[in-house]
């Protein structure tokens, strides 16, 4: 089992072959069968949609080309499209903004600023997180640097923008979901997980560790910041006569 | 020091004896670890050319192949690389001998000032451009060079870019003054100016370049008398970029170089930053990168051959030729989640698993390609107007090939039957059975028939690797270089811990260098990597199979037709994104 060199010789032309004219004809069979391999297909499915009504997937037909943008290509669930941040239940983002995906990216496209989050059991959060979208190669890394499962990417790729001010995407644009958002549906891309993951296991990934909140509640700790202060009472009234 | 130091032990040339008789003080020989190739140091420039011209022409030693010149600044440098004379400039000349199978580096150091070396054109042609990178980028001059000028830069640029004390993002204007001149005038000889001869542009956006790449070339009619190459304009700084950023981050980058085969590109870089880690891959992580690496270089073939024959006027099997492609694609997209810049690679192993259907999905693509191939065989194999075309045009002999450099299919189609695969097998390509074409003419049709062999013998490889594929992890459970899994950065602290020195620091690299080499689709494409031990690389030099074809490009096409000229330029498969980095 090993490697063998062998040589090539340009092959020698027949009779055929030199009068060129068999050829000629040998190759259109060739071309025109693919023509009608393709053709006849088509007009079947095109005979059933004047019939059925446009919309279905074709049938018959085996055509590689796609008719963008009615027909479009499916992307698989690791597509690496724009970027989501994933919130918690109570509708926080997940982000605690420790700065790993702004450090992991190759192309510097992420900037983040940190704050104190009013529930105190969430410490920080990020005040500002902005992706810019025409630097962003698109590789992941952000995904596979995240220790908090707050950044996921989507199979939208339909990326463009009038100006480049609006390619800087920030936390509200950041916020909206790809549009069916079922767990694992097609609307979402790459996700961390790899070898044997809960994910693959259950269908679906939801990491233990970010259900902080019940787990520190069950435990009596302070979950939330202190309460608003009340509201001032209203004068005292005047003391009532003696 | 002329011998091996007693008691030092790694990798020896075989020739070390036969260096050492000839050359007692001017040639000092170099220990190296088993995974970096053979290395001896020419202390004294004086006799660099004595030393190089005894190692292409004894038949003992007989380095006749120029790979490349990787220089590094060590002015930064805290580990020590290469002879410590204090001598800023490190050039390391990179030979491989056909006749023995072997590869050697050669060290030279230059101080700061004057910065000058003899240059080694004479010797070997290909060094020609390779002078005028390290010129260009790192400002080592060479004295005697025939053409020393900028390459990659303009003449508006002001310093050398890979210089340590060159700071990167700086952005110098090119102005019209600034482009550089061609030599074409001093080219031509003035007795056959009796006809009228015209210059043309042909590029940097031209579509039948297929990259953005100039050649200036001077007709008389439709008849090339003189040629002159230039490239630079998609140069994205790789190396430059490669040196601020860490390991893991390099892999990105490595996608688009050669983007007609991204797998290969990255498994090349992983491959040198795991010899220099000693890291173990798992098998299946191997399987995989040997599967899609070898679908890689089909797509690469399929995209060579396919647009070359629409230059051509065979539109139609650019049809053919792509359709399987895409399909790949789509098997590449399923793996990595993207189509063309897959980042699929991690040092230690892979990004993500196959897909569950992925040997069925492998196996399922296989007839397709087959059919697609039978179909561009049918057309243009026994063609008489495709062969009248493609045979005896561009036509370039052994001894040629080898003196510019050459690897790859260019080379096995001019009779020299090297093969990375074969020669120094990596991975899994020591098991495998396969062939490797050669073919002696050397013309386009000879680079035609070996790329379809070659995808042919890519196939049966990856038969050969589905029918025992792998089970098991697919990435390094070694956590100081793999990021740990999920569930434990989620979980535990240690595993945080790990994920966050990793994603912060980046992969410690112990310090030294290596240069890595696998079989690309267009050649030998080589990784040199310096490291100083810190999380980014200290130096990295790509070593480009696009690099000497194109060099040699305007030496080959004059005498022969315009039209002639695009077939060639298509055959050798220049790839822009990998030619200029």
């Amino acid at each position: 089992m090993a490697a063998k060199v062998v040589t090539l010789k340009a092959p020698e032309l027949t009779l055929a072959q030199k009068l060129y004219l068999p050829e000629v004809f040998k190759g259109m069979v060739r071309t025109l069968g693919h023509l009608l391999r393709n053709l006849i297909p088509t007009f079947l499915d095109e005979f059933r949609a004047l019939r059925k009504g446009w919309g279905d997937p074709l049938t018959f037909s085996k055509i590689p080309t796609i008719g963008y943008p009615e027909g479009r290509r499916g992307y698989s669930g690791r597509m690496r499209g724009r970027h989501i941040l994933k919130e918690r239940e109570d509708e926080t983002l997940k982000c605690v903004a420790c700065y790993m995906c702004q450090k992991a990216c190759p192309a510097d496209c992420i900037e983040i600023e940190a704050g104190e989050h009013p529930v105190l059991a969430y410490e920080k959060y990020p005040t500002k997180f902005e992706i810019d979208l025409l630097r962003c190669v698109y590789c992941g890394y952000c995904v596979d640097a995240c220790p908090k499962d707050a950044i996921w990417m989507t199979r939208d790729y339909e990326l463009s923008f009038f100006d480049r001010k609006s390619a800087i995407v920030g936390i509200p644009e950041l916020r909206e979901k790809p549009a069916d958002t079922a767990p694992g549906g097609p609307g979402y891309g790459y996700r961390p997980y790899y070898g044997e993951s809960p994910m693959k296991k259950a269908g679906e990934f939801e990491p233990s560790g970010l259900q902080l909140l019940p787990a520190l509640e069950k435990r009596g700790m302070v979950i939330s910041a202190p309460p608003p202060p009340p509201p001032p009472k209203p004068p005292a009234a005047a003391a009532p006569p003696k | 020091m002329s011998a091996l130091p007693p008691g030092a032990k790694g990798r020896v040339p075989a020739c070390a004896p036969l260096l050492t008789r000839r050359f007692p003080a001017n040639v000092w020989i170099e220990a190296r670890p088993d995974a970096d190739i053979p290395t001896i140091s020419v202390p004294d420039p004086g006799s660099l050319l004595e030393v190089m011209r005894f190692l292409r022409d004894d038949p003992g030693t007989a380095f006749d192949l120029f790979l490349d010149l990787a220089a590094v600044d060590r002015s930064m440098l805290r580990a020590p690389v290469g002879p410590r004379d204090g001598n800023r400039f490190l050039l390391n000349y990179l030979l491989y001998s056909v006749k023995r199978n072997e590869h050697l580096r050669v060290r030279v150091t230059v101080p700061e000032s004057p910065a000058v070396l003899p240059t080694v054109v004479p010797i070997w042609p290909a060094a020609n451009w390779f002078e005028r990178e390290v010129w260009d980028l790192m400002g080592v001059s060479f004295s005697g060079h025939p053409n020393l000028k900028r390459l990659l830069t303009h003449n508006g640029f002001v310093g050398h870019a890979l210089r340590k004390d060159y700071e990167a993002g700086q952005r110098w204007l090119c102005t019209e003054e600034d482009l550089l001149p061609t030599q074409l005038a001093a080219l031509t000889d003035a007795e056959e100016d009796v006809f009228e001869t015209t210059t043309v542009n042909f590029g940097p956006s031209h579509p039948a370049t297929h990259g953005t790449l100039r050649v200036v070339l001077r007709l008389d009619g439709e008849r090339i008398v003189a040629a002159e190459g230039e490239c630079g304009y998609m140069h994205r700084c790789f190396e430059k970029m490669s040196e601020t950023h860490n390991y893991q981050q390099v892999i990105p980058f490595t996608d688009r170089l050669n983007y007609c085969s991204p797998m290969l590109n990255g498994n090349g870089y992983v491959r040198a930053v795991e010899d220099l880690l000693g890291v173990a891959v798992p098998p299946r992580a191997v399987a995989v990168r040997v599967i899609l690496g070898e679908f890689s270089r089909i797509m690469d073939h399929l995209v060579c051959i396919g647009t070359n024959l629409v230059d051509l006027g065979a539109l139609t099997n650019f049809w053919y030729a792509y359709q399987p492609r895409e399909e790949i694609y789509s098997l590449i997209e399923a793996c990595s989640g993207a189509r063309l810049t897959i980042s699929y690679v991690r040092i230690g192993g892979l990004a993500a698993d196959v897909p569950e259907n992925f040997v069925e999905w492998c196996r399922s693509l296989l007839p397709k390609i087959r059919a697609r191939m039978a179909d561009v065989d049918g057309l243009i194999s026994k063609n008489r107007i495709a062969m009248k075309r493609m045979r005896g045009t561009g036509v370039v002999s052994r001894e040629d090939a080898i003196a510019w450099g050459f690897t790859g299919p260019c080379l096995r189609a001019s009779g020299v039957p090297f093969d990375v695969r074969k020669d120094s097998p990596y991975d899994i390509y020591g098991e495998l059975d396969f062939d490797v074409p050669v073919m002696t003419d050397g013309d386009n049709y000879a680079r035609y028939l070996v790329r379809m062999e070659e995808m042919r013998q890519s196939m049966r490889m990856i038969e050969q690797v589905l029918a025992k594929f792998p089970s098991g992890p697919i990435i390094t459970d070694d956590y100081r270089v793999a990021l740990p899994p999920k569930e434990m950065v989620y979980n535990e602290m240690e595993g945080l811990i790990y994920h966050f020195k990793l994603v912060f620091e980046g992969i410690k690299v112990p310090a030294g260098d290596i240069y890595s080499y696998t079989e690309g689709a267009n050649g030998e494409l080589g990784y040199s990597i310096v490291s100083d031990g810190s999380g980014s690389p200290y130096r990295i030099k790509v070593r480009p199979p696009c690099f000497p074809l194109f060099a040699a490009f305007e030496k080959m096409v004059p005498g022969g037709m315009i039209s002639d000229a695009v077939a060639t330029l298509g055959m050798l498969n220049i790839i822009a994104g990998e030619l200029d980095r």
